[in-house]
């Protein structure tokens, strides 16, 4: 079982791998292949379509090889020399006797280096494949030239974009969005992980340079004056995800319940209480967590009627309330239950509707066979509704702990403003006992502009991210049927 | 026999008292949420569930914004973005299903695993990356920054609309590809307009997602603008420390006026959402 699960992740990976073999094979064979204006097609990218008398491509060609050359000089050549140091010069003023003005000198910006030089490395790299392609093409062309086949004129070539290649017409922009948007940031959150890019090296200011691996060494602990740092993550770390298991595993079990109790035959007007629940995730999160904040805040309504009720007299003559109020969401222990609580009563009809939906496409054929053969409502339950909740549902699990990790909205929305630490270690790293990576990560960057361990932490949570990711992604491949209906 | 009847009737209404209990516990907040917003009180009412004097004032005061509340202006900024959003992610979302779904080529499987792995990573990670990138290219506090961070990366949600497309019977398409008909034309003239259900879906989620995003507004729209903010960055920044006392029945107010559509918009989507999948289903 095991062995198998690993080989669906090998297997992608071995596909992603084939692909890239089979192109660097077919540019290979076109090369040495090729005729003599297949291979002038490695300096002038027009050749081979001159050559088939394609000449609006082999102008458009051109045209890109010569804007790929004016990119290199005019733009990336300013960047990319200097992403070694990440720039030398200072920024100044300096006073010139011509203007009589004083301006600033030609400073370097590390940041825009940085960027700059890493868009170039992408659009470098997107340019190879494109001139690797091309060599393709044209050696392709030169063999239908040979059999004799018609060189498809240029409309013709554009016409195939709404028919046969249409679909690289679909994906062209959503994929350069998600390699922009999503991508092109990762890789620079690598990146600055390994630079002293902080508060005290701002750039336009001031420069930034590598320091190789020093954010990480202080964030695991070593390093003299920022052993708090590594502290802080520790309790962090081990909140994040003492959080991500609680608030996956009540939300998991409870939606499952409730779901049940729902679709139950008892059950009177389901749909009316389906609504009723839908409600409280329909309202968004901002407004509902914002105000179950103050509902429970320490001068709030809850703690108003505790106090009336005498709960928080109690609680404070067995020694868990040290105050006059019950700290539901200021004090460490009560904090951490509580947003766990108030997580169950916003995750729950998620997992409702989720479970709701499987339940509704439960194999009836089973459920008749077992009913005729006098199984009990329990036993129908415990053998067959269970097994297939679990067997839909289980993969998501892994999904949902990942989300968690990252539940940026419960826990800011609660607990920012409103909790604050008393632990001094905790507080030197800018951390709270409530936090997650994800939110004191949000606050290093927004608050205190620490990029440089922001980024180390991102890369860590990406890091654990990354194993949850594989087991679930191996689940999805094995569960994945597509074509069944088709 | 008797007995046994009486036994079940009781069972059942244990079984909606049971129902009927935790609904009044998920609901809890929402009414207090809708009774302190017609409190005449304009701070935050701590000694009783339900306002003292009732009045709607703190609706009047919403539509007459001093310099903290601005709620309609916020309320337009964030439509303003709701729509552009919407447009370009239900297209992209629809490009990349019917591509992934209906279409056969070399890449298709690899860049379909390379979707679930980034589908898999949080989009939260690369914010501050996005942040950074953004702010080089004078993109934050704008409007066009935030539509981007929203839509561009829509496409990785695809995988609800190709599970609807998949089950467009085949048999279909390849009658038309035989009649001549280019990709393009199936893809406008017959698959879409089979397709209502998830595209009304897709509409939807994606119209909701900024009104629903506090993350990417909060770090984008950051210059403390009041007159530039989404509702959600607005509603946050009443419950300011310093504000509380004074606005936090307009927050009230402002929820209730946001939410009523939300869920409405919500509700039926969910709707769709059934539709979408069982609708689908039987014509496969």
């Amino acid at each position: 079982m095991e062995k198998k699960e690993r080989g669906t992740a090998l297997l992608a990976v071995k596909g992603f791998f084939a692909v890239i073999a089979g192109f660097f094979a077919d540019f290979g064979r076109a090369v040495s292949e090729g005729d003599a204006f297949v291979k002038l097609s490695l300096l002038w990218m027009g050749a081979g379509y001159f050559k088939r008398k394609q000449y609006i491509k082999a102008l458009l060609m051109t045209i890109l090889e010569a804007a790929a050359i004016i990119f290199t000089v005019k733009f990336a050549m300013s960047y990319v020399p200097k992403f070694g140091t990440l720039g030398t010069v200072q920024m100044e003023k300096v006073f010139n006797m011509k203007t009589m003005k004083s301006e600033f000198n030609d400073y370097d910006n590390s940041f825009t280096i940085l960027l700059f030089s890493l868009f170039s490395f992408v659009v470098w790299f997107a340019f190879l494949i494109v001139w690797m392609r091309n060599v393709i093409h044209v050696y392709e062309l030169q063999k239908m030239a040979e059999k004799g086949k018609h060189i498809p004129t240029f409309l013709e070539d554009l016409r195939a974009y709404k028919e046969e290649k249409f679909h690289i017409t679909l994906l062209t922009l959503p994929v350069l969005g998600i390699a922009i948007f999503t991508f092109i940031p990762i890789l620079l959150l690598i990146l600055v992980a390994f630079t002293n890019y902080d508060q005290n090296h701002m750039p336009p200011n001031s420069l930034f340079t590598w320091v190789g691996f020093d954010n990480f060494m202080s964030l695991f602990g070593g390093g003299g004056l920022t052993v708090t740092f590594g502290y802080a993550f520790i309790r962090v770390l081990g909140w994040t995800l003492v959080w991500a298991f609680f608030a996956t595993i009540t939300t998991y079990i409870g939606g499952i319940l409730l779901s049940l109790l729902l679709n139950s035959k008892n059950t009177r007007m389901p749909k009316l209480w389906r609504t009723l629940f839908i409600v409280t995730i329909a309202v968004p999160q901002f407004v509902s967590l914002l105000l179950v904040r103050n509902f429970f805040s320490n001068g709030g309504i809850v703690n108003t009627i505790c106090s009336n009720i005498g709960l928080t007299g109690f609680l404070r003559d067995i020694g868990l309330v040290s105050t006059s109020y019950i700290p539901f969401l200021s004090a460490p222990g009560w904090a951490h239950v509580m947003i766990i609580l108030i997580n169950i009563w916003i995750g729950v009809p998620y997992q409702m509707l989720i479970a709701t939906g499987v339940l509704m496409n439960l194999p009836s054929d089973q459920l008749e066979s077992a009913r005729v053969d006098g199984a009990s409502k329990f036993q129908i339950f415990r053998k067959i509704t269970m097994p297939y909740l679990l067997f839909v549902t289980g993969p998501a699990l892994v999904t949902d702990f990942v989300k968690n990790i990252n539940n940026f909205n419960v826990i800011y929305l609660l607990t920012e403003n409103v909790y604050t630490t008393t632990n001094q270690a905790m507080a030197n790293s800018q951390a709270k006992e409530v936090d997650l990576l994800v939110t004191w990560l949000f606050r290093l960057t927004q608050d205190y502009y620490n990029y440089k361990m922001a980024s180390a932490i991102g890369i860590v949570v990406f890091v654990i991210c990354a194993v949850f990711t594989l087991i679930a992604f191996n689940r999805m491949i094995k569960g994945d049927r597509e074509g069944t209906y088709q | 026999m008797k007995k046994m009847k009486s036994n079940r009737t009781s069972t059942i209404v244990l079984h909606n008292l049971l129902i009927a209990v935790l609904a009044v516990i998920w609901l809890v907040p929402i009414v207090w949420l809708v009774c302190t917003s017609f409190s005449a009180y304009s701070g935050m009412n701590t000694s009783t569930f339900f306002p003292k004097e009732w009045s709607i004032s703190s609706y009047i005061k919403l539509f007459h914004p001093d310099t903290v509340a601005q709620f309609p202006q916020w309320f337009l900024n964030t439509f303003i973005i709701a729509c552009f959003t919407c447009v370009i992610s239900t297209m992209f979302v629809l490009m990349v299903a019917y591509a992934t779904s209906v279409m056969r080529f070399p890449m298709r499987k690899p860049l379909m695993n390379l979707g679930v792995i980034l589908n898999l990573f949080p989009g939260m990670l690369a914010m501050i990356a996005v942040y950074f990138t953004l702010k080089s290219f004078n993109l934050t506090n704008s409007y066009v920054g935030l539509i981007m961070v929203y839509s561009a990366s829509s496409g990785l949600g695809y995988l609800i609309a190709k599970g609807f497309f998949d089950t467009v019977p085949r048999a279909l398409c390849e009658a038309a590809r035989i009649d001549g008909c280019s990709e393009a034309r199936i893809f406008f003239q017959m698959v879409l307009p089979m397709s209502r259900p998830i595209i009304v879906y897709t509409v939807i989620s994606s119209f909701l997602v900024p009104w629903m995003d506090f993350v990417y507004a909060k770090m984008i729209l950051n210059a403390g603008i009041s007159s530039k903010y989404t509702v959600a960055i607005g509603l946050f920044k009443m419950l300011d420390k310093s504000l509380i006392n004074n606005y936090f029945t307009q927050f009230c107010a402002g929820g209730v006026l946001v939410s009523i559509p939300i869920s409405i918009l919500f509700i039926i989507m969910q709707k769709f959402y059934v539709e979408g999948i069982t609708g689908g289903a039987v014509k496969g």
